[in-house]
């Protein structure tokens, strides 16, 4: 609460009131269904009168309307200053009504209460008094009448609504150009037109909603969060919090909504190429940590979707960010030859309970109690596994092998892969002490045909250019077994969804998953504390192939 | 009722609603389109003359709202955009 030094009010007959007046002044301010207003103001209106022309009441209501009601149901005199617009209540600060604030001749404020304590207000009539030229005169107040201690209510700049749309409007803190719209605009279909949406309808961004997303995180709105591709415009905290609220996303996500946009725009994760690349690539985010259960994020039934707010904003806002403020917009930067509808958001949680192994996170180096998501690009899938027979993890690994080994085609190698196992096929592999790196090289060992059967051919164009034989060491190398993968820690392997069934999910890598690196970044409360490409992912050595191989190295296992 | 929102993107291009280009001069087809307001038939016919007199080579075409309460039925909005360049809409008695 702070005593104001200069304010401009009208009074009830639209005069203008500046503060403070010549003399000393008795501030007060009030709204009418309070019933500790009620029960204080004919007080006021008795210091008002008894102090004469020696000092100043005036008295600031909170809403328009209710001056002429208090008016006359408290027979007034002294002067009631509208502050409907709640200018004055944002600038003190207060929080109470009745709130008052006693000013000597040299607009000093002395004397401040709220509520109605008889001391303190016995106190501020006398000192009134003094300050009026009478010191030592008692006011006409019948103080034994009155309790001694009445809380008061809360001030209207603190209900709710009303105190986001002051600080939205009044703190400063947003700095967008406001986008103004016709009474005849439907908001929805405005929306679209400006191209601010992906295709669904979005939350309108106003300052209220944008001011309230803000205060998830607690970072300046104007830091800079990222230069976001292909336009290479900086985003800040709070263009990512119109986004937000854009995609539906509530406050509490806003720390995961600015580290997965920090993370898309590394050099490792490289958005720029996954969302223009003609193959229709998506940023897909993988949770773990505590910020799963804090934030609501679903990794039980229907994990992958559709259904839970968190998993869906919190995609969905990367994917805005990217559109409004990078320019990736379909038929523009953004070539997805189809696309897929996972490109409108593609966000989940492991479920670390349920999974036999460490976390996604804690194999990419962070702890348990990290709060890190993990950023992949992904173009193939999410395509189902189903395998209901299988009871030990040789028979499982063998399922998603064969799985596996025909994602793209059957040919061609794969650089990075997601597998999302679910519990169930999970805990096959966990009752048959398997880790993750004996799954993985089973995997690889299923995957690996000769590499004659990878090479192009007349009767299927895809695979690898025949160039690669010679480079391998000529027509000896045709029969040495080439794994479907690159390495094995190009298997990603994580745990999700509820144990209702024995299906388990798989997603291609984009090219493979040779020119974006899965990027993971610990949380903290205003987005990236720290961001890790996965160790050993070196784009650089993966490209040495040169333009025969494409994008590929293949992997030929030399007996 | 929203009627401001923060923009959402890197503003370099200026917020505008466009409209149509407009034609350096009348040519093709006219659609009238009557909304079913009292005398807008009269208003179209005057109007209509006027045009048959000043520019000779437009054909006109004349197209009529079941209700002044109702947007047009897609059939008729389908109609104007095929057969005619442009539409005068007789809006108001």
């Amino acid at each position: 609460m702070h005593p104001p030094t200069k304010f401009s009010l009208l009074d009830a007959d639209g005069q203008e009131m500046q503060f403070p007046p010549e003399g000393p002044v008795l501030l007060a301010l009030v709204k009418e269904d309070c019933d500790t207003c009620n029960l204080t103001l004919p007080l006021l209106e008795a210091v008002h009168r008894d102090t004469d022309d020696g000092l100043d009441v005036w008295v600031a209501v909170q809403k328009r309307d209710d001056i002429p009601v208090l008016k006359d149901r408290h027979d007034l005199t002294m002067p009631l200053l509208d502050d409907d617009a709640l200018d004055l209540s944002y600038e003190t600060d207060i929080d109470t009504v009745p709130t008052l604030f006693l000013y000597d001749e040299e607009q000093n404020c002395t004397l401040q209460t709220f509520g109605f304590d008889k001391h303190e207000w016995r106190e501020i009539a006398s000192e009134s008094m003094t300050l009026a030229g009478r010191p030592g005169s008692e006011t006409s107040i019948d103080w034994e009448s009155l309790p001694e201690q009445r809380p008061g209510c809360g001030a209207r700049n603190y209900e709710p609504g009303v105190y986001e749309r002051l600080q939205a409007l009044k703190s400063g803190d947003l700095l967008s150009r406001l986008v103004d719209l016709a009474s005849s605009d439907d908001i929805h279909e405005f929306m679209y037109d400006q191209g601010y949406t992906d295709g669904f309808p979005v939350v309108p961004p106003t300052r209220e909603r944008v001011w309230k997303m803000l205060q998830g995180t607690t970072r300046d709105p104007q830091d800079e969060v990222a230069i976001v591709p292909p336009n290479l415009a900086p985003i800040t905290v709070e263009k990512v919090a119109i986004n937000a609220v854009m995609a539906g996303a509530k406050p509490e996500y806003m720390p995961a909504i600015i580290a997965l946009v920090e993370t898309a725009c590394t050099e490792s994760f490289n958005i720029h190429g996954v969302l223009a690349t003609t193959m229709g690539a998506t940023p897909v985010g993988i949770f773990n940590g505590p910020i799963r259960d804090r934030i609501g994020m679903n990794y039980l039934h229907g994990a992958l979707g559709s259904g839970n707010r968190a998993n869906a904003a919190i995609g969905r806002a990367l994917r805005l960010c990217a559109r409004n403020v990078g320019g990736s917009v379909p038929g523009g930067t953004d070539r997805a030859t189809q696309g897929g509808p996972h490109r409108l958001t593609m966000n989940f949680a492991e479920n670390e309970d349920a999974s036999p192994w460490d976390s996604l996170a804690v194999e990419y180096g962070f702890e348990p109690t990290d709060d890190v998501a993990t950023l992949m690009a992904m173009s193939g899938g999410p395509a189902t596994i189903a395998d209901e027979r299988s009871r030990d993890g040789r028979g499982m690994a063998g399922t998603l092998a064969a799985s596996m080994s025909c994602m793209q085609d059957p040919k061609s190698p794969m650089v990075d892969t997601l597998v999302v196992l679910s519990p169930d096929h999970a805990g096959i592999f966990g009752r048959s002490g398997w880790s993750k790196d004996d799954v993985r090289e089973c995997i690889m060992e299923e995957t690996a045909i000769p590499l004659k059967d990878r090479l192009r051919s007349d009767q299927a164009g895809a695979g690898l250019p025949p160039s690669v034989v010679e480079r391998f060491g000529g027509e000896q190398a045709l029969d040495l077994p080439v794994p479907k993968f690159q390495d094995k820690s190009n298997i990603i392997l994580v745990v999700a969804g509820s144990s209702a069934a024995k299906f388990s999910t798989i997603l291609g890598g984009w090219a493979g998953g040779v020119y974006s690196t899965p990027t993971s970044a610990r949380i903290g409360p205003g987005g990236a504390l720290e961001i890790r490409g996965r160790s050993g992912a070196d784009m650089d050595k993966r490209r040495s192939g040169g333009k025969d191989l494409g994008a590929f190295e293949p992997n030929i296992r030399r007996p | 009722m929203v009627t401001q929102i923060l923009d959402p993107t890197d503003e370099r291009v200026p917020i505008k609603r466009q409209l149509t280009p407009r034609p350096e001069a009348l040519h093709g087809t006219i659609a009238l389109l009557d909304i079913s307001k009292p005398r807008g038939d009269v208003f179209l016919d005057r109007l209509e003359q006027l045009l048959h007199e000043r520019a000779p080579g437009v054909e006109t075409r004349r197209f009529m709202k079941p209700t002044v309460a109702k947007p047009a039925p897609q059939p008729i909005k389908d109609a104007i955009l095929e057969e005619c360049d442009f539409v005068i809409e007789a809006l108001a008695d």
